[in-house]
């Protein structure tokens, strides 16, 4: 046993996750090169290169308003449900108010019902209403999703945040409104950089429920993706998934940079 | 407001002057203090009081209602029944942030993401200060503790002796009339234990401020307080000089707490003058306030206040108890032997050493006693032991 541990160690181990991850990343790296191809179907490998895909798709504003909508929808859903989710978990967390648990388990419920369930829901609920084919809808709906997300990291923040930093504050005589702006909310920043990456790639890359809500005027870039590949096999798609992979990747790179910053601290 | 059973601690003159113009000079006054848990009661009708400059210390085992008592002084927590008074005012249900404390916790409580200046002049920034005043102030505690140099670093960039140390300038910056410490040396090792405390006890001289310093170290409590507050399952068992609780203890446990003693359970004859003991018949102490005068007792000599041949100490005619050697220690200054006597009870004898002095030889027969004064006779406690 020992010895099977001393070779698996640092042969077996490394070698399992990688199969791993390239059984995972593979579907998705596929379209790389595809993007790449000389247009007219999708084809691995390409026959052709050209940067053709990438020019129809910038030429093309279907194509590029719905994924500047995609991004704006984003920012939008990141902004509000740190705003919203942030205060909230502090207030879950350390007030001891009643009813408290069920809050908590409502934020956290989104991730419990099946998303078509949810979409459904959505789609039924806000007919009668006319709030269908509405961005601000759309971002509603993915705050709705991101909620949780974001509750579960700023959590992890703050379960580790020692509470003889606020006591200390309080009996400095500052209030609780400086306590939380001053002492509390700089220590909980990975948390939340973390939640808003949750944030803006859930809504960046939501389909089902936009897919549900939106209608022709505010697509965003996953559902036209969708429509795209049932009506027309369009090979945009390619480059498509390609951009936003990248955008993905930028943006996950980013977050660790500054993680590792603020730990050499 | 002192608990009727404490005896005045000696006063000096001082003193006395404070104890005739109580009211006006008590900084902290707590009266029937209770704080109940579901069924547990972790203070339980606690009065106290603390005068303006000075230190006293809460001492007691983990669960004796030390820590909690703090945190109802400070507002932390919320008390279930009784009174506070700071600085003659009501402040049972002020909020911690308008008492005006200060506080040192023991794992320091530095803000990581701020810098030693930054962390130090936050208090300040809460008054509202000007800048140049902030920067001044900070300097000037910062120069208190002799950690200047370190202004612009990280707290995780500093020991844990000096964390502590810029913990205190943030409590002294502001100058609070009362500061709070909850263990606040617990979590250094010993010798910068002890440079700590020489450091606070110079602090709590210069500034002339009230201190109230939890531990359950017995010996930082001696080495510090103007007055110990023993305390036991939410009640406090004995206050007053560390003198006073060392050597005239009341209870048992306060005995035992406090140092090490040997103890031997008996019952008294006060007629023959005798304590009746499975060690035999020892000489009765004189009587003293708080001490039973019949029936059942226990003894308490400190290790350090028993002899080797008590009966050539001139006037004794008591010959002592005859006890086998067990071990023989050298504690630095001081020599410790353990000896067991005839019947199996355990005795301690401690003695200063010195580079000349021999030690007995494991197994040698020697006499044991104590001098007319040296013992006390403390009530029986059943509850002892279970603590």
């Amino acid at each position: 046993m020992t010895r099977l541990s001393r070779i698996a160690g640092p042969l077996l181990v490394p070698v399992l996750a990688w199969i791993c991850y390239i059984f995972l990343m593979a579907p998705s790296l596929v379209v790389i090169p595809i993007s790449f191809g000389g247009g007219g179907d999708l084809h691995f490998p390409p026959k052709t290169w050209s940067l053709e895909l990438y020019r129809e798709f910038f030429t093309q504003p279907a194509w590029w308003g719905t994924l500047l909508r995609s991004l704006v929808i984003a920012l939008c859903v990141t902004v509000m449900t740190t705003l919203l989710v942030v205060p909230a978990a502090y207030a879950l967390q350390r007030a001891r108010m009643p009813g408290g648990r069920i809050l908590t388990a409502l934020a956290m419920g989104p991730l419990l019902v099946p998303v078509i369930v949810l979409a459904l829901g959505l789609y039924l609920e806000l007919a009668p209403f006319g709030m269908l084919n509405h961005t601000l809808t759309v971002v509603l709906a993915h705050t709705m999703l991101a909620t949780p997300f974001m509750m579960t990291s700023v959590g992890a923040s703050l379960r580790h945040l020692d509470r003889s930093y606020e006591q200390v504050s309080l009996i400095m005589g500052a209030s609780k409104v400086r306590i939380f702006f001053r002492v509390v909310l700089p220590q909980l920043k990975s948390g939340i950089a973390a939640g808003a990456l949750f944030a803006f790639l859930i809504s960046l890359d939501e389909v089902i429920v936009a897919y549900f809500i939106t209608g022709p005027d505010t697509e965003t870039l996953p559902v036209k993706m969708y429509s795209a590949l049932r009506w027309e096999i369009s090979p945009i798609i390619a480059a498509v998934s390609t951009l936003l992979t990248l955008v993905s990747l930028l943006l996950a790179v980013a977050m660790m940079r500054l993680e590792r910053k603020e730990r050499s601290q | 407001m002192n608990a009727p059973m404490t005896p005045p601690p000696t006063p000096t003159a001082e003193e006395g002057i404070n104890r005739m113009t109580d009211s006006a000079t008590q900084m902290i006054r707590v009266t029937g203090l209770t704080r109940t848990y579901g069924t547990f009661t972790a203070l339980d009708q606690v009065d106290l009081s603390v005068r303006k400059g000075e230190f006293v210390t809460l001492l007691g085992p983990s669960g004796s209602g030390k820590s909690t008592l703090l945190n109802l002084i400070a507002g932390m927590t919320q008390p279930s029944g009784g009174r506070i008074e700071i600085d003659g005012r009501d402040a049972t249900h002020l909020p911690t942030n308008k008492r005006g404390l200060g506080m040192v916790f023991q794992n320091y409580a530095l803000m990581p993401h701020m810098t030693v200046f930054q962390n130090i002049a936050f208090p300040l920034q809460v008054r509202r200060l000007s800048k140049e005043e902030i920067a001044r102030r900070v300097q000037g505690a910062l120069k208190l503790v002799q950690l200047a140099h370190v202004a612009d670093r990280k707290p995780k960039q500093l020991s844990g002796g000096q964390q502590q140390r810029i913990s205190l300038a943030r409590c002294i910056v502001y100058e609070p009339s009362i500061i709070l410490m909850d263990e606040p040396l617990g979590a250094l090792d010993k010798k910068l234990r002890e440079d700590m405390q020489l450091e606070i006890k110079r602090l709590h001289a210069e500034l002339g401020v009230t201190m109230i310093y939890v531990t359950h170290d017995q010996e930082e409590a001696l080495s510090m307080s103007d007055r110990i507050v023993l305390m036991r399952k939410g009640r406090i068992e004995q206050q007053g000089a560390p003198e006073d609780l060392y050597f005239r203890p009341r209870t048992l446990f306060a005995a035992d707490f406090l140092g090490s003693s040997n103890l031997v359970e008996g019952t008294i004859d006060a007629s023959a003058g005798q304590f009746r003991t499975s060690l035999g018949a020892l000489p009765l102490p004189a009587p003293q306030p708080g001490a039973p005068a019949t029936g059942a007792g226990v003894l308490m000599v400190r290790p350090e206040a028993m002899r080797f041949d008590p009966a050539s100490d001139a006037a004794s005619g008591w010959p002592g108890i005859e006890a086998t050697v067990r071990d023989s220690i050298v504690l630095g200054g001081v020599l410790r032997h353990y000896l067991e006597a005839d019947n199996g009870h355990r005795l301690i004898v401690q003695e200063g050493s010195s580079a000349h002095r021999a030690r007995p030889q494991r197994g040698a027969r020697l006499r044991v006693g104590w001098g007319p004064d040296a013992a006390r006779l403390l009530p029986p406690d059943p509850e002892f032991g279970k603590t």
